[in-house]
């Protein structure tokens, strides 16, 4: 077993920790198939269980972040992994497509953050976006309204 | 010092795939670097969600050239766990047999592409040439020799007769042999060392800032594949090492790497060694139960992770891909900084980039 993963924490205990450190908020849990495990939050406590994770269970592989359109918002799904899967899940009403940006914490999910921010339309506050990175140059200079591909209003 | 703006891309004969780099150079040395993605950009999730099931294995076989099958292999994976279906064993170490292949092509393709970046023609002429036995052996196994086709929820649809796996095991004895001849290549020639050593350094920090994932993380000392730490059958049933070197550049990318086609052939010998009998494929039904999965396995480049989502239909309401290329890219422009123009071609092939997984 490697170095870093000889420290694999349970997941009963990164749980607990949780809910000592904000116990004001409530987490759900459900467990998913192939070792995974979905916590949902609100969120304004991605951030801070994000630094939680990152400090005191040294938890710093983020898969990937997905964005999905589930018809009343848009749902972000945090994949972490050490050892086992971790997912925070969030969901972002249409109104308020906000969140801050993660890049100060974790330099790598830039990428994640701008795809999503270019294929869903959520704001990452923060991040340092130069252009496109998926879509074409001119993919807003048509007139017509914004459309990002991956919502439900766009056909494919 | 006056600075120059230098464009590479996104047609450009030093990258096989569409990538744009702008470099500003002072003098000889690259001083900062951006990059463009998306030339290559296909849209497959969307187009996934418009799909059945089974029509989206042929779909996601082309999101990668190179690494075809594992994608379908995740996939398959994350369906079939959606389905509360397992594979039969048989159809499992098919399934393994071929990404383990696919590893050795993979690795070969890129250590030509890089034995040419550094001007090493005979590396490259070895390399392209030994990559054929692994092609062909894959068309001995599937039939086709970069698209397998070879998944399908609940299995594979291929199989072996006996004749099969001593033509086969007869084939990677000279894969074996000609992956020995370059791994002492890599090891003793001089002029590889000096055009990769400390070339494109990563630290074990950056490394775990990046999330970076695969070979170029196990060549900074981040210990970490996925066949190991979450085995899924049949990686708990077999022999097999993980190397990781801890010097952080170019070369000790090109050693993981090699050092990794020796792994696979031996996984590869016991995958058909042992073998299981009965059948290859369990039954699966059209219509997925409404759920999520979040699929991982080892690629050729590291971590490749799929989400998906079922609402109870036929389709699938959302497939996410995240290949390594796309956690990988992000690397780039700290490797490139302060390092002499005639190196970065060395430093941008030595990631191992595919840009049509990174852009979908």
């Amino acid at each position: 077993m490697s170095q870093s993963l000889s420290q694999i924490r349970p997941f009963e205990e990164i749980l607990a920790a949780l809910q000592a450190a904000f116990p004001d908020d409530e987490f759900t849990v459900e467990a998913k198939p192939i070792d995974d495990t979905y916590i949902t939050l609100v969120p304004e406590s991605v951030r801070p269980v994000i630094e939680l994770l990152l400090e005191h269970f040294d938890i710093y592989h983020l898969s990937t972040i997905t964005g999905d359109d589930v018809g009343d918002g848009v749902c972000l799904l945090y994949h972490f992994w050490s050892g086992y899967g971790i997912t925070l899940r969030i969901l972002l009403p249409y109104e308020d497509l906000h969140m801050p940006t993660l890049t100060d914490l974790i330099p790598g999910a830039s990428y994640y953050e701008r795809e999503i921010q270019e294929m869903l339309g959520v704001t990452f506050e923060g991040l340092d976006i130069p252009g496109p990175m998926f879509l074409p140059d001119d993919w807003r200079d048509d007139g017509g309204p914004v459309r990002y591909p991956l919502r439900r209003e766009t056909g494919a | 010092m006056s600075r120059i703006t230098v464009p590479i891309g996104p047609q450009h004969p030093l990258l096989k795939e569409p990538l744009a780099f702008s470099l500003t150079l002072e003098g000889e040395h690259v001083i900062e670097s951006t990059l463009r993605l998306g030339y290559a950009h296909r849209g497959i999730e969307r187009l996934c969600q418009e799909r059945t099931y089974v029509q989206n294995i042929y779909l996601i076989e082309r999101v990668c050239g190179i690494c075809s099958h594992v994608h379908t292999t995740t996939y398959c994976q994350g369906v079939e766990a959606l389905l509360g279906i397992q594979a039969p064993p048989r159809g499992l170490y098919l399934r393994t047999l071929l990404c383990e292949l696919e590893r050795i092509h993979s690795h070969l393709l890129w250590l030509g592409v890089q034995a040419r970046n550094i001007g090493l023609e005979t590396i490259f002429m070895y390399a392209w040439r030994d990559r054929e036995i692994a092609l062909d052996i894959m068309e001995n196994v599937s039939g086709g020799r970069v698209s397998h086709a070879v998944n399908i929820v609940g299995g594979v649809r291929i199989d072996l007769t006996p004749e099969h796996r001593d033509t086969i095991l007869k084939q990677l004895d000279e894969l074996d042999r000609q992956i020995d001849v370059l791994l002492g290549v890599i090891e003793n020639e001089r002029t590889f060392e000096a055009r990769t050593r400390n070339i494109g350094v990563l630290t074990e920090e950056q490394i775990r800032r990046y999330c970076v994932v695969g070979p170029v993380a196990r060549a900074s000392g981040v210990d970490v594949d996925l066949r190991r730490d979450a085995p899924s059958f049949p990686y708990d049933q077999l022999k097999f090492n993980v190397p990781v070197r801890p010097e952080g550049d170019a070369w000790a990318r090109t050693l993981v790497r090699t050092l990794e086609m020796v792994e696979s052939v031996r996984l590869c010998r016991q995958l058909l060694t042992d073998l299981p009998d009965g059948p290859t494929t369990a039954r699966a039904k059209r219509r997925v139960p409404p759920g999520e999965v979040v699929s991982r396995t080892e690629a050729p480049r590291g971590e490749v992770i799929y989400y998906i989502r079922s609402d109870g239909s036929d389709k699938p309401a959302r497939v996410k891909v995240r290949t390594p290329t796309l956690t990988n890219i992000i690397t780039l422009p700290d490797q490139l900084k302060n390092i002499a123009m005639a190196d970065v071609s060395v430093v941008i092939s030595g990631v191992d980039l595919c840009i049509a997984c990174a852009d979908r």
